[in-house]
């Protein structure tokens, strides 16, 4: 098909879906004033339920928590398949850096690497903060996880490849990756030995507004924070090996085989 | 007041036009790409339209976020779409990785990244 | 209704454009994460502070880098194969 005719294709779709998109949009209901009856039943019982102040974790991991497995096995399979891509055409050798010729490399600046540094600790901070007062205010395994991957990536800034990578040890990563997403599973299956429904909450429920209110929840919630947290570590740590090539000289090659 | 009147409704009709221009500005550019990382770009944008589509389902005027903590539980937008978004935001970064990976294996048998010298549909 | 939700809106989808129609990949990602910052503006006015954070940390770090990461990549492999005198690539 050529890329003229594509077009025309999808100007004439478009052409036929117009009009029924205009009488959907006229007929929603206004924006700002949607019924929300499920919404409002779990903002109405969620916490006096599940003594969880933070009604987005508690759909989350607990009245929907089935759903979260599913997505936490999408993480986990986009994760390896991934890695499972890029390790195949790699595997063990000696690393420099790829260079375009005529592109000199500069070497970062003092200033960048005293930021990189403060702010890499930090968000890595305040990446744990956020996963762990999921329960209470905004927060959650999610956003943590991904927050601290977003810190590491400072602390790549600030200590360049070669120190970033002898603290990203790949193997640790894939653990926490997978025992995360392991983590919640074996939840459901706590459930299901104390003879309830899976992922139903066994735990003491605690104290409203405690930070370590939830029960079960928070061992999801770690779970995922781990989960997410290892599977983005693992991905930048794939991908920025990608941008590496062999070194030269042959000989140290057939040494390695 | 009918111009008011007027403002109020297209304001309210916005949310909806806003989630289909970004689905048909992303496949538009989708079918024309002429290099897969530009393509998978667009998936994103079309991606975000989701977004945009359900957190806007899920606003409720005048209400607050669904978060008890320092106001007592009651009114509050939908936190069951909120749920739905975060995992996708998550989740769809993930998958968006897949596809590059996929897109640098496709460069390193193949040479390029133009959907146009690739043509699998013509073999 | 405030003014500001419905320019949020606007906002998106000037951006969102901007990322479908910067047809160089470069540039795309520059854009990329514009859009990422002006969704994680929207969600935080729909009330949404929990998708925000995810979207701020996905959206502006860690989407741009991995595609920054894939360009660089292609662009060296490309620079590598031309070296090697093999068939020239498509232009940058």
């Amino acid at each position: 098909m050529s890329p003229r005719v594509r077009v025309l294709l999808f100007a004439l779709a478009v052409l036929c879906l117009a009009p029924a998109f205009a009488h959907v949009a006229l007929h929603l209901p206004r924006f700002g004033a949607h019924p929300l009856p499920y919404g409002d039943a779990i903002n109405a019982a969620g916490t006096r339920e599940r003594h969880v102040t933070n009604m987005v974790s508690a759909v989350n991991f607990d009245y929907r928590g089935f759903d979260t497995l599913g997505e936490e096995f999408m993480l986990l399979g986009a994760v390896t398949g991934t890695a499972t891509l890029l390790r195949g055409t790699r595997g063990e050798r000696k690393e420099v850096p790829q260079q375009v010729p005529g592109r000199p490399v500069r070497a970062r600046s003092d200033a960048v690497v005293l930021v990189a540094r403060l702010m890499g600790t930090t968000t890595v901070l305040f990446g744990v903060y956020v996963a762990l007062h999921a329960m209470t205010t905004p927060g959650g395994g999610f956003q943590g996880g991904v927050i601290v991957s977003s810190g590491l990536l400072l602390v790549f800034l600030a200590e360049g490849y070669r120190g970033w990578r002898r603290a990203m040890r790949s193997e640790i990563l894939d653990a926490c990756e997978g025992s995360g997403a392991t983590l919640y599973a074996l939840c459901g299956f706590a459930s299901m030995l104390a003879g309830l429904p899976f992922l139903q909450n066994i735990l003491p429920l605690g104290k409203v507004k405690d930070l370590f209110a939830g029960g079960l929840m928070l061992v999801e919630n770690a779970g995922v924070a781990f989960a997410v947290a290892g599977g983005f570590a693992v991905l930048f740590l794939e991908f920025l090996e990608e941008t590496r090539v062999e070194a030269d000289g042959d000989d140290e090659e057939e040494k390695e085989a | 007041m009918p111009v008011g009147q007027a403002l109020d409704h297209a304001t309210s009709l916005l949310p909806w036009c806003v989630s289909a221009w970004l689905l048909g500005v992303g496949l538009y550019a989708i079918l024309t790409s002429r290099h897969f990382v530009h393509l998978i770009g667009c998936l994103s944008v079309v991606q975000s339209s989701t977004y945009v589509l359900l957190l806007a389902a899920g606003y409720r005027k005048g209400a607050q976020a669904p978060i008890f903590y320092s106001h007592p539980p009651g009114i509050a937008v939908d936190p069951v779409l909120q749920a739905l978004v975060l995992t996708d935001v998550v989740i769809g970064a993930t998958v968006t990785a897949l596809l590059l990976a996929l897109v640098l294996q496709l460069h390193k048998r193949r040479g390029t990244l133009d959907p146009e010298r690739l043509r699998p549909m013509r073999r | 209704m405030s003014v500001l939700i419905p320019l949020l809106f606007l906002l998106v989808a000037v951006t969102g454009t901007g990322v479908a129609l910067s047809r160089v990949p470069r540039r795309q990602v520059m854009a990329m994460a514009a859009n990422g910052m002006a969704l994680a503006l929207l969600f935080m006015a729909l009330q949404a502070p929990d998708v925000a954070f995810a979207e701020i940390a996905v959206g502006t770090a860690a989407l741009p880098l991995l595609f920054l990461v894939v360009l660089a990549s292609v662009r060296a492999d490309k620079a590598a194969k031309a070296e090697d005198g093999a068939a020239a690539g498509d232009p940058p």
